[in-house]
């Protein structure tokens, strides 16, 4: 019997098999959707991999067009590089921390700045008061970052910097930092995220308008390009997009429209693309869609030679995309948190299997709090028995030639490449950002994500479902903000009482005069930074030339009201928003706030938006308000609560002071006050003893949350 | 009464709930807010009330939150109030306009209240007037009242202020049909934003079409000449025309009566608006949740009656 004809008999055989097993009618239209519109077949064949878009089945790594990995050895010449994110507190404590890990097996450093830093303000501004040395280390002048890098040999250690609204003074005190270690600028390696798009879209740490920002970009471009030889001059990132709810065709697509939108910026600047893409990287995230993530990195490659290709570049290295990975944070849960263990090692095999250059691990206790030493260790332990021990490493691409890996790489590439033509149509990403276009697609799809969970339609084990009724006791990192905030004070009023003000004046207006006339300000910031002017100093001397960027979004109503369009326990909670209206002639209006600088407003919006369409009238804060704000607020538009979402560890800080500032403003208060966001079980007792009302921690059903908030509000109103 | 004390004495809170109370759905609160505006109609501040209208995303938040911020560092004290549209099947809304008006509402010489328009047709919600009465009393050097400008909403938004502001942006040729309409009625500034970057040349091109649309409405003697200007609130440029401009045309209008005869103009609209509610809502109470109108109705299908016979009939005995 002829071969081909014995397949399709197969085919057809196979089919009714599987429409008996499983009881349906066509195995043809039995498709699972994923979250990028992706319709999963139960089987995949040879035909499918007939006539792709993008993909060369059968194309070799390290050649054209690269699907396959960017070398042509990939791990077994050399493993992908173990590189952990982390940094709290001070420079002092980060610095012991480093050292620790690199002992113990870890290859590369990545810095996590706190975010009074991020966004430019010294530790002793009165509005960061909440936030120093809490999410990251505090860095306010080289003195700190000397002593970041105390014992560690910049000339050896590839460092990794993320940082984008700060990046001048930032990458500049890293500068003077090795110049005074004695290691000459040429021979610093290692990356700065310099990925500024995607801030005004989901990370928030952004300072100046989108325009001087993209200048800045394009200046650390071109001054790394001349000075820095091995140093990459930006991280272009999906990671945050994925993690603020992009799906992984969104995550892909914008990353890459970001990517054309940085070369045209740095082509402005006079630079020839292969002086500077050599040194773009990327940084994508791996959630827990095992497959959809390692096509997600072979589409990525594809892509983005296709694009480099069509803006001339010649040098292989400019044609190649390398990227970081880290696994996905937002896939890690409070309830049950060793289950985290698990989930974080898939995604890592997903990502080593996808051909990352590097990668980090999330540890256990990330919905919970900053790692520990003991959660640290697991995490990298992950890297460290995949690569020692599985036989990962031994062989280049191992799942290429499977017709369901190679198809939805296709897929995944294709559906991309419309988004990024869309995006090009628009005039390119700076454009779509300040229509806030992407801002808004992203947030749809988080909403989603959320009323899939929140339905049981998603299954989060240990959260809705399979939960354990036994919640193990975790230890946590605690970090004494005041402290730290004294010990930076000192060193600020050290370093200012010791340097010479004069030339230090003399290089913060040569830093101003180069902002008005257009040349490029790393040169001038590394003056100043010379002269010991602080992170702030500089910030706030560009600003005054710049200004500072306000976001305005507010999120995407009826999202989550459409995908709970006649559920029950949605509309018996509408109902009882309802009877409250009736009773007290308004509906229930609670005030949804962020404050400090904590820029993680993915909950928050979801909240907002659910809650407005369950019923409620919803005030909606913008980013980084003081409490005092706050308070203002919330008595000029007499709401009925005020619902504070905190993920970044200010809560101890903020909340009280919140509270303290209502009592003033209207001693007979009635505004209850409750929590959500990231509050390890250790602190709930210090906020009920401050009269918070409830505390919503990451995983809470927003139907369930509704209902306990339009309760308690009534409680209080019938007192 | 207390909060009326205390709403004079500019007490934050009791202004803020003495709002809410005027505002209020339930029929109940109704007597308590009457009292309230009676008593505080009689301590009159000083307040120039001004209208901000436009269409969606002009940047009405944007202006007032830069132009208001411009007046604050000149000691002005400033009330807003801003309508927001937005509401969505199951009633909720979600009030967006503090994170546009985030330095303004820092200022301890700012009070700012958002309200749910609850699709009130015509931009202005249920409480509008009696919140700016509050304000008034409790001192405020300017109320400003941001709606959307949607079809009517212009009229009864108009009907609240003593200067009526268009904001539009550049090369929107949608509302140069509205002027020929008749816009020009009651608007008495009309700001072009979004006068910056890319959007310059639009701007001006859209200012010096509405001048032209201007010249051929023909002016009263006694009427001050409509302003057309341009601004960019985000770079926060030309705002110290806005407010030379409506100095001028205050001055203008006190010194020609207009701006009392505005204000009386006003109160007996009011006057007839409060009757009507009235009368609606005793109807609505009286008649159509009885059986009779249900049966009456049976008979109007089956022929046995005219509609007519049934509205004279409810008519006579409401009146009675
Ligand atoms: C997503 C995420 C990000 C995204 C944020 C995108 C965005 N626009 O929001 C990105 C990648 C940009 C990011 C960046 C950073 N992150 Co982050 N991030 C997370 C992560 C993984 C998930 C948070 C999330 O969005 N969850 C999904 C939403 C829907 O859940 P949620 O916010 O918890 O809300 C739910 C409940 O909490 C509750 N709720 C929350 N708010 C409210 C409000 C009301 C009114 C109600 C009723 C309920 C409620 O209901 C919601 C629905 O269930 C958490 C860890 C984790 N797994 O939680 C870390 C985490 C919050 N991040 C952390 C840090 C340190 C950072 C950085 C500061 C790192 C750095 N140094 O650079 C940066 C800077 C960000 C910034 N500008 O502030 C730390 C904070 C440490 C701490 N608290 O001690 C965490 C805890 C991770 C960790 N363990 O290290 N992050
Ligand atoms: N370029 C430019 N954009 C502006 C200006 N003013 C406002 N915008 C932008 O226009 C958009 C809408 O601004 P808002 O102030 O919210 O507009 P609005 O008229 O109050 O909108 P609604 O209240 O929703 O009707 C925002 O993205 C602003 O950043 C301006 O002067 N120049
Ligand atoms: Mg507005």
């Amino acid at each position: 019997m002829d071969k081909k004809n014995n397949k399709n008999d197969q085919l057809t055989d196979w089919k009714k098999k599987f429409e008996a097993e499983t009881k349906t009618s066509s195995a043809d239209d039995f498709l699972i959707n994923t979250d990028e519109d992706i319709g999963i077949k139960p089987l995949y064949i040879e035909d499918d991999i007939k006539n792709l878009n993008f993909v060369d089945v059968g194309s070799f790594p390290g050649h054209n067009p690269y699907t396959r990995g960017p070398k042509a050895s990939m791990y077994i010449n050399r493993p992908w590089t173990i590189r952990q994110y982390a940094g709290f507190s001070t420079a002092e404590e980060s610095n012991n921390f480093y050292r620790k890990n690199l002992e113990a097996g870890q290859k590369g450093l990545s810095v996590a700045f706190d975010l009074p830093t991020h966004r430019g303000y010294d530790s002793d501004d009165e509005i960061v008061m909440g936030d120093v040395g809490k999410a990251g280390v505090a860095i306010d002048s080289v003195e700190d970052m000397k002593i970041l890098f105390d014992g560690i040999p910049l000339d050896q250690m590839s460092v990794s910097m993320t940082m984008n609204g700060a990046v001048l003074p930032i990458l500049a005190s890293f500068i003077v930092a090795g110049e005074e270690q004695g290691v000459a600028v040429k021979d610093l390696s290692g990356t700065i995220q310099n990925d500024i798009l995607k801030e005004f879209m989901v990370r928030n740490t952004y300072i100046y308008p989108p325009d001087p920002s993209m200048r800045i970009v394009a200046d650390i471009i071109e001054y790394t390009s001349k000075e820095m030889p091995k140093f990459n001059s930006i991280s272009i990132s999906g990671y945050h997009m994925q993690e603020a709810g992009a799906d992984n065709v969104l995550e892909l697509a914008y990353t890459l429209a970001d990517g054309i939108e940085y070369v045209r910026a740095a082509l402005s600047k006079g630079l020839e693309i292969d002086d500077f893409a050599p040194r773009l990287s990327f940084f994508f995230a791996i959630g827990t869609d095992f497959f959809m993530e390692i096509a997600k990195l072979r589409a990525a490659r594809t892509l983005w030679y296709k694009i480099m290709k069509d803006f001339g570049a010649k040098n292989e290295k400019s044609l190649t995309l390398r990227t970081h990975c880290q696994t996905s944070g937002v896939s890690l849960t409070e309830k049950d948190p060793y289950n985290n263990i698990v989930r974080t090692s898939y995604e890592a095999l997903s990502a080593v299997l996808g051909g990352t250059q590097s990668l980090h691990t999330n540890s256990f206790d990330e919905a919970i709090a900053l790692p520990t030493e003991f959660s640290a260790r697991i995490a990298r332990n992950t890297q460290l028995i995949l690569q020692n021990e599985t036989g990962v490493t031994n062989t280049v691409d191992p799942l290429a030639g499977s017709y369901f890996i190679e198809k939805i790489t296709d897929e995944v590439a294709s559906k991309a490449w419309e988004i990024i033509q869309e995006v090009e149509e628009l005039g390119g990403m700076t454009k779509a950002v300040n229509a806030g276009i992407p801002k808004l697609k992203i947030e749809e799809s988080a909403t989603k994500k959320q009323a899939k969970i929140d339905s049981g339609d998603r299954v989060v084990v240990g959260v809705n479902k399979f939960q354990n009724p036994k919640e193990p006791k975790i230890d946590v990192l605690v970090i004494d903000n005041e402290k730290v905030r004294e010990d930076q004070i000192k060193k600020i009023n050290l370093l200012k009482g010791s340097r010479d003000n004069k030339k230090l004046e003399k290089s913060l207006n040569e830093l101003t005069e180069d902002a008005k006339n257009g040349n490029n300000l790393l040169y001038s910031t590394v003056k100043a930074i010379k002269n010991r002017a602080t992170i702030g100093e500089v910030s706030k001397a560009l600003e005054d030339v710049f200004g500072r960027h306000y976001a305005t979004s507010v999120g995407v109503s009826g999202v989550y009201g459409k995908y709970f369009e006649g559920n029950k326990e949605f509309m018996h909670v509408t109902k009882k928003i309802q009877d409250f209206e009736k009773s007290y002639g308004r509906r229930p209006r609670v005030l949804v706030v962020k404050m400090g600088q904590d820029g993680h407003d993915r909950g928050a919006k979801i909240v907002a938006t659910s809650f407005a369409d369950i019923g409620f009238d919803i005030d909606m804060g913008p980013l980084f308000q003081s409490p005092k704000d706050v308070a203002k607020d919330a008595v000029e538009n007499d709401v009925h609560a005020i619902g504070v979402s905190t993920l970044a560890a200010g809560h101890k800080t903020l909340v009280p002071e919140l509270m303290n500032s209502l009592k003033e403003l209207d001693p007979k208060n009635k505004i209850i006050v409750f929590v959500g966001g990231i509050i390890p079980e250790q602190d709930y007792d210090f906020l009920y003893e401050k009269n918070i009302s409830a505390i919503f921690g990451p995983g809470s059903n927003i139907i369930e949350s509704a209902e306990k908030v339009i309760e308690l509000i009534s409680d209080k109103n019938n007192q | 009464m207390e909060l009326v004390k205390k709403v004079l004495n500019n007490d934050r809170a009791s202004i803020a709930k003495a709002i809410t109370l005027v505002e209020s759905s339930n029929p109940k609160d109704k007597e308590e807010s009457k009292q309230l505006i009676s008593s505080l109609i009689n301590h009159p501040g000083h307040s120039i009330r001004v209208g901000f209208s436009g269409p969606p995303g002009v940047g009405k938040s944007t202006f007032i939150e830069s132009f208001g911020t411009y007046l604050v560092n000149k000691n002005y004290k400033l009330a807003i109030l801003a309508i927001d549209p937005s509401s969505n099947i199951t009633g909720g809304s979600i009030l967006g306009d503090k994170t546009r008006m985030s330095e303004i509402s820092k200022s301890q010489n700012t009070f700012i209240r958002s309200t749910p328009s609850k699709g009130s047709l015509g931009g202005v919600s249920y409480g509008t007037r009696e919140a700016s009465i509050i304000l008034d009393a409790a001192g405020y050097d300017f109320i400003f009242i941001e709606t959307v400008g949607v079809g009517q909403s212009e009229t009864m938004a108009a009907n609240l202020v003593d200067i009526f502001t268009l904001i539009v942006g550049p090369g929107s040729g949608d509302e140069l049909q509205g002027i020929k309409k008749g816009i020009t009625e009651y608007a008495d500034i009309f700001i072009v934003n979004k006068n910056d970057g890319d959007l310059k040349l639009q701007a001006s091109k859209t200012a010096s079409d509405y001048k032209s649309a201007l010249s051929f409405y023909s002016k009263q003697d006694n009427q001050a000449a409509k302003e057309v200007l341009l601004v960019s609130s985000i770079e926060k440029q030309g705002m110290d025309t806005v407010i030379d401009t409506i100095n001028e045309i205050i001055k203008f209008n006190k010194l020609n009566k207009i701006f009392d005869l505005r204000r009386e103009n006003q109160l007996s609209y009011w006057i007839k608006e409060e009757i009507r509610n009235q009368i609606q809502s005793k109807l609505d109470l009286e008649v159509g949740n009885d059986t009779e109108l249900f049966d009456m109705t049976k008979a109007v299908i089956k022929g046995e009656i005219s509609i007519y016979d049934v509205s004279d009939h409810f008519l006579y005995k409401f009146l009675k």
